[in-house]
This record gives C-alpha cells, structure tokens and sequence, in this order.
C-alpha cells in the first residue's frame, strides 16, 4: 500500500492515488538491467517442469493489488494446509508489466484482462489447466472467454465491474441511459472522470458510436473525441478523480452530481445520498480482473489451487457484498446479497447482462498509446 | 664526478606532501564522482536511450526512431512555442512564481533570525522548521482540508457572511492557486536556511562602516546587507526552483483539473499510460531546459559567487 493510501487508510486500492510512483524508479532501474524475459515476443509454452505437487516449492509467489492479500479470498488454499502465499503489491498493471519486464518474479498475478496479450507478448504467461479447477465450471463462461487467447484460458477471471456514470439523482434526472451524463451541460462545474483513456470511448458512446468499434477508433474518430472531451472538460469538469474514497466525498457533499464510477461507488453511497447507477442499455463498458501463471513458474499446482480458491462461490459472495466487486463464480448465494445491488450489477443474470449488446468488456488495444496520448493531451487542455 | 650507486634517490618532502595531497583529494572526490555517475550520469543517458527508443521495456518492441521526439516538439499542448501557452511553459511560469514567492516569503524570516534573534537564533530556527518535519503527503493533505469547498476557510468565511450560502469559492480549491499556494508554502522554510546562513556569516563590521558612512538603514540593506546575502538567495531560489519545475504530487492533490503541470504528464507517460518513450523524451527536454535555465541565471546572477 502506498503512504497516501496509508494515509488515507484505504482498505483494498484497485487503483490507486499516486499510480506507479513506487514502482517507476524500481522497475527502471530493473528495466535498465532487466534479464531477459523473452526476446521473441511470442506466447510461450510452460518453460517450468510440471512435476508432482511434492517437487514443488511450496510458498507461491502473489503479485496481487493491494488488499488482496486479506487470507478470506483464498481460504480454501489455507484449510487445504497449502503454505501461506508470499504476496508482492502492484499499484496498476502498467507498473506490473513493466516489473515483469524488467525480470521481477512471481508465481501468479491479477491483471486486467486487458493486458494479458502484453503479457503474452513478453512470453510471461502460459495457460491455465482448467481440469485441476473443480471451482471453474461454475465461472460465467463469458468472463472466461475474455481470458483466452488462440483457445486457450491464459486468466482466470475472477473479479469484475462496470464502468458507468453515477449520478446525483436529487440533481440529475436519472432517465436519461446514457453516458451523456459525464458531458452534459446540465451538471456544469459538477462532473468528475476517472484518469483513463476509457472517457474518450464513453464521449464516442455518448455521440452514437458503436461501444464496440470504441475500442478502435481511427486516429480522426480519436481526434474528434479528444477535441469534443477537452471542449465538454473545459466547460463542464469539477475535476478528475485518482483516488476513489476521494470521488466518494466529492458525490457525498455535492460538490458531484455526475461521475464516473464502478459499482462499489453504488454500494458505499446508495445509503448515504440519492444516486443511481447508470449502466446505459446501448452498451456498458465493462473491466474483468483475474489470476494468470507465470510461465516459468515452480508452483504450478500450488498456482492452480490457489487460482481454484479464489473462484469458490463463497468467495463471490463476501467480494460482492463487502467491497462492491462482481464475481465470476455463477452459483453466488444472492439471497445473502442486498437486493438493490443484484439489480445494479445485473447478477439476475450476469451472462446476458456482462454479454454485448449489453456490456463490452475490456480487451487489449493494439493502438493503445495513440488513445493514452490523446487522453493526456485532454488533462493538459483543461 | 662520481657517483654513489649505493646512495637512495630521496624524493623533496614537499613533492612528497603534494603527491600526498593529491591522493587524498582524489579518494576524497571518487565517492561522489562515482555516486554521481551512477545514480544520476547513467540513469539520464538510459532515459534519453529510452526517448529514441533504443531502450524499450519489452525487448521485441526495440526500434530507433525520432518520431515521439517530433510528436512532442511539436505539440501545441505541450510546448505551444516560445512562451506559448504550451503546458511546459505553465509550469515554468508557476515554478517561477513560487520560487520568487518564496524568497520573498523566506528572507524576513531568515534576516529575523540572522540579525535579529540573537542567541536564541537556532531555537527559533529549529521552531520554524519543526512543523516540516512531518511528511510531506501529511501536510499538502492538511491544505486540502483547508481549502476544499467544505473546508476550514470557505466554512470561515460563510459564516462570516462573506460567501453567499450556496455559492463557492471557485479559485480557491482545485486551481492553479491551490497549487501555487501549497507550493509556496512547502518550500518556504527550505528557502530560509540558505538565505540565513549567508545573513549569518556576514561581517557586521560592514554594516556598522556603513552606518558611519552615514547611510540609513534602508540604505545598508540595499547597498550591503542584501548583495552580500545573494549568494543564499540565488541559491535559495535554485533550491525551489529546481524541485518544483517538476512537480506532480501536489498538483494532483489540490490542482484539479486546472493544476495539471507539465510533470504530471510525465508522471502518466512512466505509469498509467505506459508510453516509456514519451515520458522519456519529455524528461529529457525538461533536464536540458532546467539546465540551459540554471546556465542563464548563473550568468546574469553570478551564480559563481554561491560556490565560493
């Protein structure tokens, strides 16, 4: 945990204030001296020997967020007798690329799905046997299927949300089922985005594009985009929210009536002051998180039993009640689970609900930098 | 003439000492020459390695290549010309402002101490600086409690009537202000130590010739105190500048959207946005410019009289 968010006593970060600050000087200098990870690039087949779990080491490497250490998301591991994990903290899964880049070990990490074709790119992944998972036959197919690359489940994905607007509905009226909420003049000097390139795709939503094709708009779409972002952020912006306890205070005084939000912001505020949480029926932007396994990794049973704990129903349960995440696992008790938060997240039916035309989940942009660019362009225009 | 194989060549002892001397000045500047090449030579040459992509984190994406270099040069957003409106330029303006600011701030307090307090100068000069002993994060925090629309001063001045119920005060919070105010406040005491050790090494002799001289003491100020002081002052303004040019973390934490400076920009290349090269490329200018920058001020403020 960093020491703003020791500061702050954030409970578990996804992503947190000062993104990176810790891990830029480690990793460059890492970077610098790197061992080689893999020179092709190429998807690589396990390099480490798949023996007996007896021949293994034992003490499995997590490189997990911040809070995901807490022993109750892996406690099957535990009652099983398995070691008690070493776990390492990454602030986001840029700094966790670019440690592993840099020939940082680990055994397991939890990125955002993403990411895994870089990872793959680097040749530190290989798949996942899903036959030693008893757990994962109950996962929704549809997170798994954004874990695969050429057919096979390089991740695990575990845990997930949406990424929509969150509005005041004592300021806002709450039928609009749009993004236009995070642009609208109507919440002028009272809209707060997140830091990421995700604002210029929900802009393109708002304006009629296809959620999809936002993934990959062509340089003048993206120049569009940025030009109508930095307009609407110049005109409309309260500001742009990095730490997420922050953006809560903000909805909770008023001085926010419209921001960008995942679910938990719903969970931690619905109780508190009138808001809604807009998941627009054209199409939802969604992020799925999960394990992947290092390619080279000695623990490679230990790996599967831990990843097979972490997907337990229970599991799901306690992350969606307590921290406002989803869960992958379909067999989640939702009698134990607020009724209002079954209707945020869609958990009636997560399939058809995490499926597009409803939701869009997060993949891997080839063109990736040409949208951060013009993200940080659009934060230095304002 | 003959000569005595047997007798030993003796070296001058004051050759000797010499040689001495040199080995030791030599032992004595290899640590930090070595320190300096390791943690600051080497790391700059990577990160410009890193700009023209000669470096890249993943080995398979290694290409040499100007184009980001281009892409930055040319940016109306980043740079926008000489003294344009380019963020670069926002940040050297602010990083100006805050550095004059804080000599202004800070030279009182240090003559104060230097000439003023007597005996009791470094009690007074430990008291000041207590207060900046706690973490850095803690304090630019504590401003945000201040300043924030809910905060210590706007409740203050609401209550005095002074804001309309309802109403905020828009520049106070989440603005180039907040920033500028957070900044100056942070590097204030850091401005007054070198300021007060030139103060306190002065010649008081000097003064009293110029009293006798019949200058007023606003005379002697101007005329003695405050150019033999320069050399803190320069310093002291190298001291703000330098940090400050570079600056993220309190723009983040109090800036908004209108405090975004030309370090956050590099911060998000190195983290979020995962553009090496850029970041690089942009670190590299910044290096170069505060460098040219130093060059200038040493030159027209005698830069050189801060060393000796």
């Amino acid at each position: 945990m960093g020491q703003l968010d020791a500061v702050l006593g954030n409970p578990a970060t996804r992503r947190t204030f000062l993104k990176g600050t810790g891990v830029l000087a480690a990793s460059g200098i890492l970077a610098a001296c790197r061992k080689n990870v893999d020179e092709s690039g190429a998807a690589t087949a396990p390099t480490g020997s798949i023996g007996p779990i007896e021949d293994e080491p034992g003490v499995l490497h997590a490189h997990e967020w911040a809070g995901y250490d807490a022993k109750w998301l892996y406690q099957d591991y535990l009652d099983a007798g398995y070691p008690q994990p070493k776990f390492s903290f990454l602030v986001n899964t840029e700094g966790a690329l670019a440690k592993t880049a840099a020939g940082f070990d680990w055994d397991v990490t939890h990125p955002e799905s993403g990411y895994i074709q870089d990872y793959l790119n680097m040749g530190a992944l290989q798949p996942w046997d899903t036959s030693l998972m008893p757990n994962f036959k109950h996962l929704n197919p549809v997170i798994e299927a954004s874990g695969q690359v050429d057919g096979k489940q390089y991740e695990i994905g575990l845990d997930w949300g949406y990424s929509a607007p969150l509005i005041r509905t004592d300021h806002l009226d709450a039928t609009l089922d749009s993004y236009s909420y995070l642009f609208t003049d109507d919440a002028a000097g009272h809209i707060s985005w997140f830091d990421t390139p995700w604002i210029l795709q929900m802009a393109a939503i708002a304006q009629g594009m296809d959620p999809g094709h936002s993934f990959e708009m062509t340089d003048t779409e993206l120049e569009d985009m940025k030009n109508y972002t930095i307009e609407k952020g110049q005109k409309n912006l309260y500001n742009i929210w990095v730490n997420y306890q922050d953006m809560w205070d903000d909805v909770q005084t008023g001085n926010v009536w419209a921001t960008y939000a995942w679910p938990d912001a719903y969970v931690a505020l619905k109780d508190k002051v009138d808001v809604a949480y807009i998941r627009p029926s054209g199409g939802t932007l969604a992020w799925v998180e999960g394990l992947v396994l290092r390619s080279d990794t000695e623990n490679y049973h230990h790996a599967h039993a831990f990843a097979d704990a972490w997907s337990a129903a229970t599991v799901g349960t306690r992350l969606i009640s307590s921290w406002g995440y989803g869960h992958a696992n379909l067999e989640v008790d939702l009698s134990k689970i607020d009724p209002d938060v079954v209707k945020v997240f869609g958990l009636d039916d997560p399939e058809k609900n995490l499926s597009e035309p409803q939701s869009y989940l997060d993949r891997y942009q080839a063109n990736r930098n040409a949208y951060n660019r013009a993200w940080n362009e659009v934060k230095a225009s304002l | 003439m003959a000569i005595d194989a047997s007798a030993e060549i003796v070296t001058p002892p004051g050759r000797r000492r010499r040689r001495g001397t040199a080995k030791v000045n030599l032992g004595l500047i290899s640590v930090p020459l070595l320190w300096l090449i390791v943690f600051f030579l080497i790391p700059v040459v990577l990160v410009a390695l890193y700009s023209v992509g000669v470096l890249t984190l993943i080995s398979y994406d290694k290409y040499l290549s100007l184009e980001l270099w281009r892409y930055f040069l040319h940016s109306d957003t980043y740079l926008g010309g000489p003294l344009g409106r380019g963020l670069f330029w926002k940040s050297l303006k602010m990083s100006f402002g805050v550095s004059i600011t804080c000599v202004i701030l800070a030279y009182p307090v240090a003559y104060m101490l230097a000439l003023v307090a007597g005996r009791r100068r470094y009690t007074l000069l430990l008291v000041i600086i207590t207060p900046f002993l706690t973490s850095y994060l803690l304090r630019v925090l504590a401003w945000r409690v201040l300043l924030n629309p809910q905060g210590v001063i706007e409740a203050v001045l609401r209550n005095g009537g002074l804001v309309a119920d309802g109403s905020q005060i828009s520049w106070l919070y989440n603005s180039t202000f907040a920033v500028y105010l957070v900044l100056a406040y942070s590097w204030v005491p850091f401005v007054a130590l070198p300021i007060f050790v030139s103060l306190e090494s002065l010649d008081l002799q000097m003064l009293e010739a110029s009293s006798d001289l019949g200058a007023s003491r606003l005379q002697t100020f101007r005329k003695v105190t405050l150019p033999m002081s320069m050399p803190g002052v320069i310093a002291a303004f190298v001291f703000v500048f330098i940090p400050t040019i570079g600056e993220y973390v309190t723009p983040q934490i109090v800036g908004g959207k209108a405090g975004y400076l030309f370090g956050n920009v590099i911060q998000s290349s190195f983290s979020s946005s995962f553009d090496w090269q850029l970041g690089s490329a942009m670190s590299v200018f910044m290096l170069a410019a505060v460098a040219i920058l130093l060059a200038i001020f040493g030159r027209y403020l005698n830069m050189r009289s801060v060393t000796e």
